[in-house]
C-alpha cells in the first residue's frame, strides 16, 4: 500500500470524450428521470421515436431492474420524428401530440422533452407549447442529448419548473425541499427519499422530497414556500438550489450525501436543527435514542465484522452521494479501510476538491487514492493489482471483480443483479442494514 | 419515406439487395410496410396483396423504439470479439449497459463460453460535434477501440444526430480502414430513416453482408445458419442445437453472442432458416442472392406440427430426409403425450364458451407461426397483434387464416394504448406481453403471460422453441392462468392510466388520421 501519507488523487478525463459504457443518460434521461419520478406527470418526448424506448433498459432495468411506471417505458408520448419532419419540421406533429395527451392522460402536470432532433431542425416548441399554458399545468424542457448527461438533465428540469410553472410563495418556516437524488440515477432513491422524509418529520420538519410523493402538483406548488433547500450532494442539485435562490430567496445547504449511519445521520440532523432553529431538546432526545438503538444493532455483527475479514481494504466504483457515504461510514464506523476511491459520474470540475474533502477521516492516518473516471475499461484498470476484499460499485463490475477474486456489492447505478425497491442505507438504520448486505456477500468462515 | 402507392409486383420476389449502397432500402419502400392497422386479417390480407396498405400517423403517438433502440444495439452489442461504437450523443447507448451481464446468468455447463468480454464506447457527441462536424470524435473512437480491445470487427451505429448533420461515415470508415486491423462495419440505422423499426434489422443485415461475409472457401454441408434474437431464450438454444445434433448438422446462430467469424462463414452455410423470418428475411434473401444458400421463411420451430415441418424444411436442404423423419417419430413418442396432457389441463379450465381466449402480442413473424401453436394447444386466438406487417409473409398469412379461421389484428409498434383498449375489448383469458409496458399491464380478469425473454434466459421453463419449447410455453401459459393476483391487485389499487371515455368507446385507433 502506497498511501501511508495524504495523496488524494483527482484524475480527470476531459482529453477524451469517446468512453466505454459511461453510467448515465444523456440530458434528455435526466428530465425523463424527473418526470416519471413524479407521481403523476407525464413527460412528452419531442424526439426520434427510440428515446423513450431507449429508458426501459437504460433507466429503469438500469436503476435496479426497475419498471418505469405508468407515464414510463411504451406508455411515453413521442412525436417519433422522421425524415419527413426533419425537412418540413416537426411542430404540427408535437401540437397533435400534446392535444391528444392531454386528453389521454388525466395527469398533474405535462413535461414536454425536446432531444436531439426538434433542436437540430429548429422547431420553435416554446411556441407550440405556449398554445397550451392556459389548458393544462405544462413545462418544456430543451434538453437534447449532446448538450449533456442525465445530471444535467435533472438541473434542466427544475429550472424550466422555477421558470414556467412555479411562483412565489410564503416560506414556511418547518418546510424543506430536498434536492440531490436523481431518481432511478441514484439506485436507492426512493428509499432514500421516504426515509430522509421520516427522520425528519421525526424531528418535527416538513420535508417536500418531491419525487415518491403524492399530490404531485401540490408538492411541486409548494417547493417555493419552503425555509431552506437541502441538497443531498456536493454536486448534483446545486444549480437547480441556486436557480431556486436566485428566483425566490431560498437559501441552500449542501450535504455531502444521504446520510448513512448514525454519525452522518447525527450530523445531518443537528445542522438541519440549527438552521431551522428546533428545539434541542427534542432533537437531542431523538438522536439519544435513536444512536442507542441502533449501536446496539449493529454490536449483535461483531463476530462478522470483526473476525471474518476484519479491517480489510475496500474499493469503491460509485456515483460522488453513494462513494462519500458508503466510503465514510466503512472508515468512520466499521474500522474498514478505503484504499481506492472512483467517482463515476462526472462531476463538473469545480466541484472536484471539495468532493475530495469530504472524503477526510480522522479515524485513518491514510488517504485513499480517490480518482474521477466515467469510462468503463478505464476504470477497470485502475482497480486491477489491488489489495482490496470488497468492491462497492455497479453491476457492470460484477463479473469483473469475480475474476479478480474480489468480493462485488451493487450499490450503483446500473444495477441489473439487484431489484431496488424501497431499499436504502440512509438513516441510523441505514448503517445497520449496509453491514447486512455487505457482509453477507460472503459470510463468515469463524 | 413511406410509399403508399407502390404496386406489389414490383417488390418482395423482385427485390435485389443491392450491396454497393451504404445500406438497405426501408422497409417502407421495400414491402410496403405498415405499423397501424386495426380489423380483420382477411381485410389485412386483401389489402396487403393490393398494395394498398397505409402506414398513416398517429396524432397520438407512444416511444415504441427506434431502428437503433429497438434492440439492434444490444444484439450488436452482444457480438463476443468485436466492439462497437454508437455514433451518437450518450443516450442512445444506455440500452447497450446490461448485456455484458445478462449472458453471465447462462451457467457454463449450459455451454456459455468461460471468458467473454463485450465492448461498446460511445463517440458521446456534444454541441461542439453538431457545430462543428464529428469526424474526428469518430475517428479517435474506431483507434481507441482497436488499440484497447483488438477486436476482430468494429461496428459503427449511426444515430440521428449523425444522419441530420450530415456525417461522411463511409468517408472516415475508408480513411481509417488501412491502419484499423479489425474490419470496420457501418451500420446505417438512424431513427429518422423510417417509421418502421424492423428496418434496422435489414441495415444491420445489409452492413454484415458488405462488409463481413466472405467469399465461401468450402461450402459447410451441415452448417445451418440460424439469425436467432435472443427473445427467444439460451434453452431455445440447446433446443435447436439438439434437434440439429440428432440430423448431424450444426447450427451457426447469429448475431447474439456470436463470434465474428460466425458471421464471416454465413456464406458457406448449407441453409438459412428462420427463428422469426421478420428478423431475417434481409439476410436470408441476400445470401442466397450472393452466395447462392437456400432460405425458407415459413415456419419457425413454435408448437409440434411448425418444428416438424421446420426440421422436414432443413432436411430438404441438407439430403436429411430419412433421418429427419426417424428423428420426427421419436420425438413425437416422447413429446406428443406431453401435448395432451396441457390440451386437457387447459380443457379443464375452460369455463367460459369452449376454449381458452389468448391474445397474442406478437411480431408478424410469430403471428403466423404462434397462431397455429395455440390451436394445437386447444386454445384460440380470436384477436391478435402485431408489431408490424408488411407484403414479405402475405402467403403465409392466408395459410393462417386457413387453418385458424378469420380474426381480428391490430397492427402496432409498442402502442400501449392501442395495446391496453384491445385487451379490455376482448376480455382474454391471457394477453400476451413484451415486459415493457412501465408497470404491470394491469387488467382485471385476464392474466399475463410473458412472450419474450429479454436476456440470456437460461431456465427450462422459459423455453419456447422446438419440441420442449412448446410443451413449455404451454405450461408457462397455463401455469398464468392458475393465479391472477398480481394483476388484480394493482389494478384494483393502482388503476389504469388511461382516460375511460379512451377505453370505453369502440375504436383503438381514435387517434389515427383516417382517410389519408
Amino acid at each position: 500500500m502506497s498511501n501511508d501519507k495524504a495523496q488524494c488523487k483527482s484524475q480527470t478525463n476531459n482529453e477524451s470524450r469517446v468512453v466505454e459504457a459511461p453510467r448515465y443518460g444523456c440530458s434528455l434521461s435526466g428530465v425523463y428521470e424527473a418526470t416519471v419520478g413524479l407521481k403523476k406527470a407525464v413527460p412528452i418526448l419531442h424526439s426520434g421515436s427510440g428515446c423513450g424506448m431507449s429508458q426501459i433498459h437504460g433507466t429503469g432495468m438500469a436503476g435496479g431492474f426497475n419498471s418505469t411506471g405508468d407515464y414510463g417505458s411504451t406508455n411515453v408520448p413521442c412525436s417519433s420524428l422522421v425524415e419527413e419532419h426533419v425537412i418540413f419540421g416537426g411542430e404540427d406533429k408535437l401540437r397533435k401530440l400534446v392535444d391528444s395527451s392531454i386528453q389521454m392522460f388525466n395527469s398533474d402536470l405535462f413535461v414536454v422533452i425536446s432531444g436531439c432532433v426538434p433542436s437540430l431542425i429548429g422547431d420553435d416548441v416554446d411556441a407550440v407549447v405556449g398554445e397550451f399554458r392556459d389548458k393544462v399545468p405544462l413545462i418544456h424542457v430543451n434538453a437534447p442529448g449532446f448538450s449533456g448527461n442525465s445530471f444535467h438533465g435533472y438541473e434542466l428540469f427544475f429550472e424550466a419548473l422555477a421558470d414556467q410553472l412555479l411562483t412565489p410563495k410564503r416560506k414556511r418556516k418547518k418546510l424543506v425541499n430536498i434536492f440531490g437524488i436523481v431518481p432511478f440515477q441514484h439506485l436507492f432513491w426512493k428509499g432514500e427519499l421516504k426515509t430522509i422524509k421520516q427522520i425528519l418529520k421525526d424531528i418535527g420538519v416538513e420535508a417536500n422530497v418531491i419525487f415518491t410523493e403524492f399530490d404531485t402538483l401540490e408538492t411541486l406548488e409548494k417547493i417555493p414556500a419552503a425555509a431552506y433547500n437541502l441538497v443531498l450532494s456536493p454536486w448534483v442539485g446545486h444549480r437547480a438550489a441556486k436557480k431556486l435562490e436566485e428566483k425566490f430567496g431560498t437559501p441552500f445547504v449542501s450535504f455531502p450525501g444521504p446520510p448513512v449511519g448514525p454519525i452522518q445521520t447525527t450530523k445531518f440532523l443537528r445542522k438541519v436543527a440549527d438552521l431551522l432553529d428546533l428545539p434541542t431538546k427534542k432533537v437531542e432526545d431523538y438522536i439519544f435514542k435513536q444512536e442507542r438503538e441502533s449501536y446496539d444493532l449493529l454490536e449483535f455483527g461483531a463476530d462478522a465484522i470483526i473476525v471474518y475479514d476484519p479491517n480489510s481494504y475496500f474499493a469503491v466504483a460509485a456515483d460522488t452521494n453513494t462513494a462519500i457515504n458508503i466510503t465514510k461510514y466503512l472508515t468512520d464506523e466499521i474500522s474498514a479501510l478505503p484504499e481506492v476511491i472512483i467517482i463515476t459520474d462526472d462531476p463538473p470540475v469545480e466541484f472536484r476538491d471539495q468532493i475530495v474533502k469530504e472524503f477526510e477521516s480522522k479515524e485513518i492516518n491514510f488517504s485513499p487514492e480517490i480518482i474521477f473516471e466515467k469510462d468503463t475499461y478505464k476504470i477497470q484498470k485502475h482497480l486491477e493489482n489491488r489489495s482490496f476484499s470488497t468492491l462497492f460499485a455497479s453491476s457492470i463490475e460484477s463479473a469483473f471483480a469475480n475474476k479478480l477474486n474480489k468480493l462485488h456489492l451493487t450499490v450503483t447505478f446500473p444495477s441489473y443483479n439487484r431489484l431496488v425497491l424501497g431499499d436504502n442505507y440512509v438513516g441510523y438504520f441505514g448503517g445497520t442494514h449496509f453491514i447486512e448486505n455487505a457482509k453477507s456477500i460472503k459470510l463468515g468462515p469463524l | 419515406m413511406a410509399n403508399n402507392n407502390i404496386n406489389p409486383s414490383d417488390l418482395d420476389t423482385d427485390f435485389k439487395l443491392d450491396l454497393s449502397k451504404n445500406t438497405c432500402p426501408t422497409r417502407e419502400d421495400r414491402a410496403n410496410g405498415i405499423n397501424v392497422f386495426f380489423g380483420k386479417a382477411s381485410e389485412l390480407l386483401e389489402e396487403g396483396k393490393k398494395g394498398s396498405l397505409k402506414c398513416t400517423d398517429r396524432d397520438f403517438q407512444q416511444s415504441g423504439g427506434c431502428l437503433l433502440n429497438f434492440y439492434l444495439s444490444v444484439r450488436v452489442a452482444s457480438i463476443r470479439d468485436a466492439a462497437v461504437i454508437f455514433n451518437g450523443p450518450v443516450g442512445c447507448s444506455t440500452t447497450a449497459l446490461g448485456y455484458n451481464e445478462y449472458f453471465r446468468l447462462v451457467p457454463q455447463e449450459l455451454g456459455r463460453p468461460e471468458d467473454f468480454e463485450l465492448h461498446w464506447l460511445t463517440t458521446n457527441l456534444s454541441e461542439d460535434d453538431v457545430v462543428f462536424g464529428a469526424k474526428d470524435t469518430l475517428a479517435e473512437a474506431i483507434r481507441e477501440a482497436q488499440e484497447r480491445y483488438n477486436p476482430k470487427a468494429i461496428f459503427i451505429l449511426t444515430t440521428c444526430v449523425t444522419g441530420i448533420i450530415g456525417e461522411d461515415i463511409e468517408g472516415t470508415v475508408n480513411e481509417l480502414q488501412p491502419e484499423i486491423d479489425a474490419t470496420i462495419v457501418p451500420i446505417h440505422c438512424e431513427a429518422v430513416r423510417s417509421r418502421i423499426i424492423q428496418t434496422g434489422y435489414d441495415a444491420f443485415w445489409h452492413a454484415v453482408l458488405k462488409y463481413l461475409v466472405k467469399e465461401p472457401e468450402k461450402k459447410q454441408e451441415d452448417l445451418v445458419n440460424i439469425a436467432s434474437m435472443l427473445s427467444y431464450t439460451w434453452q431455445d438454444r440447446l433446443e435447436v442445437i439438439r434437434l440439429l445434433g440428432e440430423l448431424g448438422l450444426r447450427a451457426n446462430f447469429i448475431p447474439e453472442f456470436c463470434t465474428v467469424e460466425e458471421l464471416e462463414q454465413l456464406g458457406e452455410a448449407a441453409v438459412t432458416a428462420p427463428i422469426c423470418p421478420t428478423f431475417t428475411d434481409y439476410l436470408s434473401k441476400g445470401l442466397e442472392q450472393e452466395f447462392g444458400v437456400p432460405y425458407f421463411l415459413y415456419p419457425s420451430p413454435v408448437g409440434i406440427t411448425n418444428t416438424d415441418a421446420w426440421l422436414r424444411q432443413i432436411a430438404k436442404f441438407t439430403g436429411k430426409e430419412k433421418e429427419c423423419e426417424e428423428l420426427i417419430a421419436r420425438e413425437h413418442k416422447k413429446w406428443v403425450p406431453k401435448l395432451k396432457e396441457l390440451q386437457k389441463g387447459f380443457q379443464d379450465l375452460s369455463v367460459k364458451d369452449g376454449k381458452l381466449n389468448v391474445l397474442g402480442s406478437l411480431g408478424q413473424g410469430r403471428l403466423v407461426t404462434q397462431l397455429p401453436y395455440f390451436d394445437e394447444l386447444g386454445i384460440k386466438a380470436t384477436s391478435a397483434m402485431a408489431q408490424d406487417f408488411d407484403n414479405l409473409l402475405l402467403n403465409e398469412l392466408q395459410d393462417v387464416i386457413d387453418t385458424v379461421g378469420d380474426f381480428d389484428i391490430m397492427v402496432n409498434t409498442f402502442q400501449s394504448a392501442e395495446q391496453v383498449h384491445i385487451t379490455k375489448h376482448t376480455n382474454p383469458d391471457v394477453a400476451l406481453t413484451c415486459p415493457l409496458q412501465g408497470g404491470a399491464w394491469k387488467l382485471k380478469t385476464s392474466s399475463i403471460a410473458r412472450l419474450h425473454a429479454v436476456r440470456g434466459d437460461p431456465t427450462v421453463a422459459s423455453a419456447q422453441c422446438g419440441y420442449s419449447g412448446s410443451i413449455a410455453y404451454g405450461n408457462l401459459l397455463l401455469q398464468t392462468l392458475k393465479n391472477k393476483s398480481f394483476q388484480r391487485i394493482m389494478t384494483e389499487e393502482n388503476g389504469i392510466v388511461y382516460q375511460d371515455w379512451y377505453l370505453e368507446q369502440d375504436d383503438p385507433l381514435y387517434f389515427v388520421e383516417k382517410g389519408k
